[in-house]
C-alpha cells in the first residue's frame, strides 16, 4: 500500500455527495468576482463601470510577478470595482457584474499548434491556479524549466471528509481530464505522469485505469489524512522526498490537481478561460448535498439557497472540515480555489473547551511532518522561540492532524501555525541583519 | 429560505477525534478491573477495602487542594486512575491509613505540586509505592499468600513469601495438574501467589492491557519492548532461560509494564524514545531484582527512567519529513534504525540463546547421592547439578553449595558456580577443577591451597561433590547391555558393558557389630572400570550414619595398586566403621577384577 508515515483516520463522510453528478449551479443575479483569487498580487481591472462583459471576457489582467487573469463568468453590466468582504474578513476588491442572463459567450482564440510553450501561455493567459484550494497560479507551477523535473504528479487524493468535486470530475469527465494531464507534462516538459488516488475511490481507480497509459499511470494510495497534502502525496506516490524549504521541482516533479487539469484541458481544446469550477456542497445541514459547477465570485448565500441549506446549521465551512476556513458571513464570494462549502449540524461539528495537556503524545505520532506540536505550544506559551524552532515549528503544513487527536481538545495547529510565524519572521529578520552586515 | 443565523464560527479542524480525558482516563479504569477482580478474589474483601481507600484519599486530596488554591474542581478521573493503580500495588493485609498515607503523597506532593495533571515529571503511583517502601518497610514487605476460599472475610496478617522474595518455594509444587516448572510458571501467569493486591497475575494485566492497546491508550511500544528487554536481561543475568518467565510474571513487572510505565504525562512522546525508555526500565528492573537489595525493582525502575524522559524529549527529537543536514542530504534516521536493530538484537539473543541455557530437569532417583539435590539438562547436552555438602572446618560445620555444570560427552566441568561457602575466604579453588577432565580430577592429589587447611577441606568437599556427579551421570545414563554370568560369586549380582567399560553391580554386608550389640550393613555398589582401571564407584546402599566408603581410595587404581592395598592403608581415620566398608568394597573390586569377565575379554571370547 502506497502511503506516509502518521496522519489521522477521520470518517470520510463523502457518501453524502459521493452519488450526486455535476450538475449546474446557482444563477446568481449580482456576481462579486474577486480580484484576488490566487496567491500573489491581485488582478488590474480592465473594465469600466457601465461595460457590457460577455461571459468569458477578460475583466482583470494579472499584474507584474506572481498573479492571474480573471474573466467574467456572466454576461453583463460591470457596476465597477467595489470594496466586498472576504473569506479572512478583510474587504478586498471586487469586479461587481448584473447578470444580465443572456449567456452570451466569448472564447480565447484557437491554438492553431499545441507545443509546451503555447500550452503554457495558454495556461497563464486562461488564468488557471491550483484548483486544490492553494490557488497557486499553475503557469508558474509548470514553468519548471533550467530544473531535472521527470514525473507529473496529479492530485487525485481529496482526502479531506465530505469533498467530492475531483472524485466527480474523474469519474464524469475522465477523457478530458486525462487530456488535461497530457498538456500539463506537455507544459513541462516531462515524459510520465502518475495520478495519485485514495483507495476509498475505487470506481475512480477503475475507470482512470482502463484509460491511462502511454506514460500516465495510476496509483491507488491508502485512504489517509493528509494523503493529498503536496510532500505526502510526492512521497505516497514515488517515494521521493522534497527537502524542506525545497520545491517540487527540486525532487524531480510537479504536482497539479485533478480540477487543475480539467481546468487545462478546457483552456487548450475548449478555449474556455476558467470562470466557473466545480464544488462540494454538503454536510447534513444541507437538503440536497450536491457537486455543482459554480462561477466565480457567486455569494455563498446563493449557493446555501440553490442546495436548501438548513436554517438550524451549526457551522459553515469553506473548504473540507479539516483544514477549512469556517465562514462568518454568507456574503463572501467564491473563488477559482474554492472547492467546498460545507453546512454542518451539530452532530457532525462538537464545540470544544481547551483541557490541560495530559501529554499523551498523539500529535507527535499524527503529525506527518514529524514535528511535535505539544512540544511547540509549551514553547509557544514560554516564548522559547528557539526551542520551538528545535521542534520543527518552521515547518507545519496546517493539516491539523494534531487538533484533530488531541484528547484534551487542544488548539494545538493554531498555536503551531503562530509559533511557525513566530519563527519564520525571527529567521527573515536575522537573515537581513546578516546581509546588512555583509553589505 | 430563511436566513441562516444560528452557526458558530470556530477554527479548524471542524471534526474531532472521539478520545477525551474523561474516556482515556475512564478506559484506564475499565483495563484494571480484571487486576481488581483477580485481587479481590486471591486476597479477599480486605484487599478491596484498602484500594478503595485509596482511591478515596487521591479523589479527596484533589479537591482538597483545588479547594485550597481556590481552582475549580477537576471532573478528569486521573485521580480514581492514580488510586486503583497505587491500590493495586499495595501489600494485600497494609494497614488502613497506609492507602491515605500513600494517595495524598501521590496526589499532592507528587502531582498537584508540580502544576497538576499533565504537569508532573514523576508517576503518581510509582512514587507513591516507593515513598511508601521506604517509610513503611516492613508493612510494605509482609505479604500474605493467595488463597481463595481463606482470604475472602479474613483480615489475618499471616506472613507468606512472594517468589521474588522466596524464590520457588514461594510457589506450590503442582498447580492444576502441571508440575515443576511449568506448574510454577502457570500459577504465577494465573496469580494464584503472594505478592500485591492487584499485580500477581500476568492473565488479568494482559487482559486489561490487551484492552488498552485495542483502543490505542497506551503504545503497544512500551510494554513489548519493556518485557523483551526484561526477558533478555534475564537471561543475561539469571543465565537461564527458565528464569525468563518466572520473573516477567512475577512481582509488578507486568503490571508497571502495562499500567505504569505508560503513563502519559511521564514516558516519551516520541515513539522512538518510547523504546529507549522501554529498554531502560527492562534493564534496570532486572539489575535491581538480581543484584539490588530490594526483591523488586519496576516502581524504582520507572521512577528513574521518569527523570530522563525530559532530556529524552528534549534531545532526542523526531526526524521531520525532508529534513536535511546542513550539507543538503537528507537528515539519517538514527533512532529510528539503533532502535529497531536494538529490538531485533534483544529478539534474537532471546531466540538463539534461550535454548542454550533452557535447563529441563532430569529425574535420578536410582542412586543415593550425598550432595546431588537436582539435575537439569539443557539443549547442548550440558548437564547442571546443584549439590549441597558441608565441609568440617575444625569445630565449624560449614555448609556448602554449588552449582556444577558438567558435559557428559567430554567428561569436562564447565563451569561452577559457588552458591553457599564460606564468608571468611575458606572458599574452594575452582581453578583446581574447571575446565578439567573426570579424570584428571580423580588424579589430582594436592587439593591444599596455601596455608589454608579449611579451604583444602573445602576443595576436598567440591572434588566428591565432582565425583559423585560424573559417576551418577554414568549409572543413570550410561547405556549399558548385561552380560550373563556363568560362574558364582560372593559380591558380583550382575555386570554390564559399554564400549571399553565393565560395570558390575556388587553387594554384600559389612559387619558392623558392637560388642554389644551386632549389626550388619547391606552394602550395593555399582562398580565402573574402564581400560583395567577402576572408574566409578557408585553407591545404591549403605550406611546412613557416615560408615561410607571413601571413594578416593579406589579411583583410578589398577587391580595391582588394589592388590597391594592393606587394612592398614585403608583405614579411615576413627571411624571403624567405614574402615570395615573401605575393605569390603577391596573385595568386591578384586573380585570383579579377577570376574570371568576380564578373562574372557582376555581370550577373545564374546560373553
Amino acid at each position: 500500500m502506497f502511503t506516509f508515515a502518521n496522519g489521522v483516520h477521520p470518517k470520510g463522510c463523502k457518501e453524502l455527495s459521493a452519488g450526486s453528478g455535476i450538475g449546474r449551479g446557482p444563477e446568481p443575479k449580482n456576481v462579486y468576482v474577486p480580484l484576488s483569487q490566487h496567491i500573489g498580487a491581485p488582478a488590474v481591472p480592465v473594465v469600466e463601470a457601465g461595460e457590457r462583459v460577455l461571459c468569458g471576457q477578460l475583466i482583470a489582467k494579472a499584474a507584474a510577478g506572481l498573479s492571474a487573469n480573471v474573466y467574467s463568468p456572466v454576461s453583463g453590466t460591470i457596476k465597477g470595482v467595489v470594496g466586498h468582504i472576504t473569506l479572512s474578513g478583510k474587504k478586498k476588491n471586487h469586479i461587481l457584474i448584473e447578470n444580465d442572463f443572456l449567456e452570451e459567450k466569448t472564447f480565447l482564440p484557437h491554438m492553431e499548434e499545441i507545443t509546451g510553450e503555447s500550452v503554457l501561455a495558454r495556461i497563464a493567459e486562461a488564468g488557471i491556479v491550483g484548483m486544490g484550494g492553494a490557488a497557486f497560479p499553475t503557469a508558474a507551477k509548470l514553468n519548471v524549466q533550467g530544473k531535472n523535473v521527470d514525473f507529473l504528479v496529479v492530485n487525485g487524493a481529496e482526502c479531506e471528509p465530505y469533498i467530492t468535486c475531483d472524485y466527480r470530475i474523474m469519474l464524469e469527465y475522465a477523457q478530458e481530464f486525462l487530456q488535461g494531464v497530457r498538456y500539463c507534462m506537455l507544459a513541462a516538459g516531462v515524459k510520465r505522469a502518475v495520478i495519485g488516488i485514495e483507495d476509498n475511490k475505487k470506481d475512480a481507480i477503475a475507470k482512470l485505469s482502463s484509460l491511462a497509459g502511454d506514460g500516465v499511470a495510476v496509483k491507488a494510495l491508502k485512504t489517509k489524512y493528509p494523503q493529498g497534502s503536496e510532500k505526502q502525496l510526492v512521497y505516497s506516490c514515488l517515494k521521493r522526498v522534497i527537502p524542506e524549504n525545497k520545491l517540487p521541482a527540486d525532487a524531480g516533479v510537479v504536482v497539479v490537481n485533478v480540477h487543475t487539469a480539467l481546468a487545462v484541458y478546457k483552456a487548450v481544446a475548449e478555449d474556455t478561460p476558467c470562470y466557473e469550477r466545480v464544488m462540494t456542497v454538503s454536510g447534513k445541514a444541507v437538503a440536497t448535498p450536491k457537486n455543482i459547477w459554480v462561477k466565480n465570485g457567486t455569494l455563498y448565500r446563493d449557493v446555501a439557497a440553490f442546495c436548501g441549506a438548513d436554517e438550524n446549521c451549526a457551522r459553515i465551512v469553506s473548504g473540507g472540515p479539516l483544514m477549512g476556513e469556517p465562514v462568518f458571513s454568507l456574503k463572501v464570494c467564491t473563488g477559482k480555489g474554492t472547492s467546498s462549502l460545507l453546512f454542518l449540524d451539530e452532530s457532525e461539528c462538537e464545540s470544544k473547551n481547551a483541557e490541560p495537556c495530559i501529554g499523551c503524545g498523539r500529535c507527535v505520532q499524527a503529525c506527518p511532518m514529524g514535528l511535535s506540536p505539544v512540544f511547540i505550544e509549551r514553547a509557544l506559551f514560554d516564548k522559547n522561540y528557539e526551542e520551538a524552532e528545535a521542534y520543527g515549528a518552521a515547518y507545519c503544513i496546517g493539516c491539523g492532524c494534531c487538533s484533530y487527536v488531541c484528547p484534551a481538545k487542544r488548539f494545538l495547529v493554531q498555536s503551531v501555525k503562530l509559533a511557525k510565524k513566530e519563527v519564520r519572521a525571527r529567521a527573515d529578520k536575522k537573515r537581513r541583519e546578516a546581509e546588512k552586515k555583509n553589505g | 429560505m430563511a436566513e441562516i443565523n444560528q452557526y458558530k464560527v470556530a477554527c479548524s479542524p471542524h471534526k474531532l477525534d472521539g478520545a477525551t480525558t474523561r474516556r482515556v482516563m475512564l478506559d484506564v479504569l475499565i483495563a484494571l478491573l480484571p487486576c481488581l477482580v483477580c485481587g479481590v478474589v486471591f486476597f479477599g474483601l480486605y484487599a478491596l477495602m484498602l484500594v478503595v481507600i485509596c482511591v478515596a484519599a487521591c479523589f479527596a486530596s484533589e479537591q482538597v487542594y483545588n479547594l485550597i488554591r481556590k481552582k475549580p474542581f477537576t471532573t478528569d478521573l486521573s485521580a480514581l486512575v492514580t488510586g486503583v493503580i497505587l491500590g493495586l500495588n499495595l501489600p494485600p493485609r497494609a494497614p488502613w491509613y497506609i492507602p491515605v498515607v500513600g494517595g495524598v503523597f501521590a496526589i499532592v506532593i507528587v502531582k498537584m505540586l508540580f502544576g497538576g495533571l499533565g504537569k508532573n515529571f514523576a508517576n503518581p503511583a510509582a512514587a507513591g509505592r516507593v515513598f511508601l517502601l521506604l517509610a513503611y518497610g516492613s508493612a510494605m514487605t509482609s505479604f500474605i499468600g493467595a488463597d481463595i476460599a481463606g482470604n475472602i472475610l479474613s483480615a489475618d496478617v499471616t506472613t507468606g513469601a512472594t517468589y521474588l522474595g522466596g524464590g520457588v518455594g514461594a510457589l506450590a509444587d503442582g498447580f492444576l495438574g502441571a508440575e515443576g516448572y511449568w506448574g510454577y510458571v502457570l500459577q504465577l501467569f494465573l496469580g494464584k501467589v503472594g505478592g500485591s493486591i492487584g499485580e500477581t497475575s500476568a492473565l488479568a494485566v494482559l487482559i486489561g492491557g490487551g484492552y488498552l492497546i485495542a483502543r490505542r491508550v497506551i503504545d503497544w511500544r512500551i510494554p513489548l519492548v519493556y518485557l523483551l528487554t526484561a526477558a533478555a536481561m534475564a537471561l543475561l543475568c539469571y543465565g537461564s532461560a527458565n528464569e525468563i518467565l518466572l520473573q516477567l510474571f512475577s512481582g509488578g513487572l507486568m503490571f508497571g509494564a502495562f499500567f505504569m510505565a505508560t503513563d502519559y504525562a511521564t514516558s516519551p512522546k516520541w515513539k522512538y524514545n518510547r523504546v529507549l525508555y522501554a529498554f531502560g526500565l527492562g534493564v534496570i528492573t532486572v539489575l535491581i531484582r538480581r543484584f539490588g537489595s530490594y526483591p523488586e525493582g519496576t516502581s524504582l525502575a520507572i521512577l528513574f527512567m521518569n527523570l530522563l524522559v525530559p532530556a529524552m524529549d528534549r534531545f532526542l527529537v523526531p526526524v521531520r519529513f525532508g529534513q536535511t543536514t546542513k550539507k543538503g542530504a537528507p537528515k539519517p534516521q538514527v533512532m529510528k534504525w539503533a532502535m529497531r536493530g536494538l529490538c531485533l538484537v534483544l529478539a534474537l539473543a532471546i531466540a538463539v540463546a534461550a535454548p542454550l541455557v533452557s535447563y529441563t530437569e532430569v529425574a535420578f532417583y536410582k542412586g543415593d547421592y550425598a550432595y546431588i539435590q537436582s539435575v537439569s539438562r539443557d539443549f547442548s547436552g550440558k548437564y547442571v547439578f546443584d549439590v549441597k555438602g558441608t565441609a568440617e572446618l575444625g569445630k565449624f560445620s560449614q555448609p556448602l553449595e554449588y552449582e556444577i555444570q558438567a558435559d557428559a560427552k567430554s567428561q569436562k566441568v564447565v563451569g561452577i558456580r559457588p552458591i553457599t561457602q564460606s564468608t571468611k575466604g575458606y572458599v574452594a579453588e575452582l581453578s583446581f577443577f574447571e575446565g578439567k577432565t573426570y579424570d584428571e580430577i580423580v588424579a589430582l592429589k594436592d587439593l591444599s591451597t596455601d596455608a589454608q587447611t579449611s579451604a583444602t577441606y573445602t576443595n576436598i568437599a567440591l572434588k566428591n561433590m565432582i565425583v559423585e556427579c560424573f559417576s551418577a551421570l554414568d549409572f543413570e545414563l550410561g547405556k549399558y547391555t548385561d552380560l550373563v554370568l556363568q560362574e558364582e560369586y560372593t559380591y558380583i549380582s550382575g555386570a554390564e558393558r559399554s564400549g571399553a567399560k565393565l560395570r558390575f553391580t556388587v553387594s554384600g554386608q559389612a559387619d558392623l557389630s558392637s560388642p554389644s550389640r551386632p549389626y550388619f550393613q547391606q552394602l550395593e555398589y555399582v562398580v565402573t572400570i574402564e581400560n583395567g582401571r577402576v572408574k566409578y564407584i557408585q553407591t545404591v546402599t549403605e550406611s546412613t550414619k557416615g560408615y561410607t566408603v571413601d571413594r578416593a581410595l579406589f579411583l583410578g587404581k589398577t587391580y595391582e595398586d588394589i592388590l597391594a592395598m592393606t587394612e592398614e592403608g585403608i583405614r579411615a581415620d576413627g571411624t571403624t566403621g567405614a574402615t570395615i566398608t573401605n575393605v569390603k568394597v577391596r573385595d568386591m573390586l578384586l573380585e570383579c577384577f579377577e570376574s570371568e569377565c576380564f578373562a574372557s575379554a582376555a581370550g577373545g571370547e564374546q560373553v
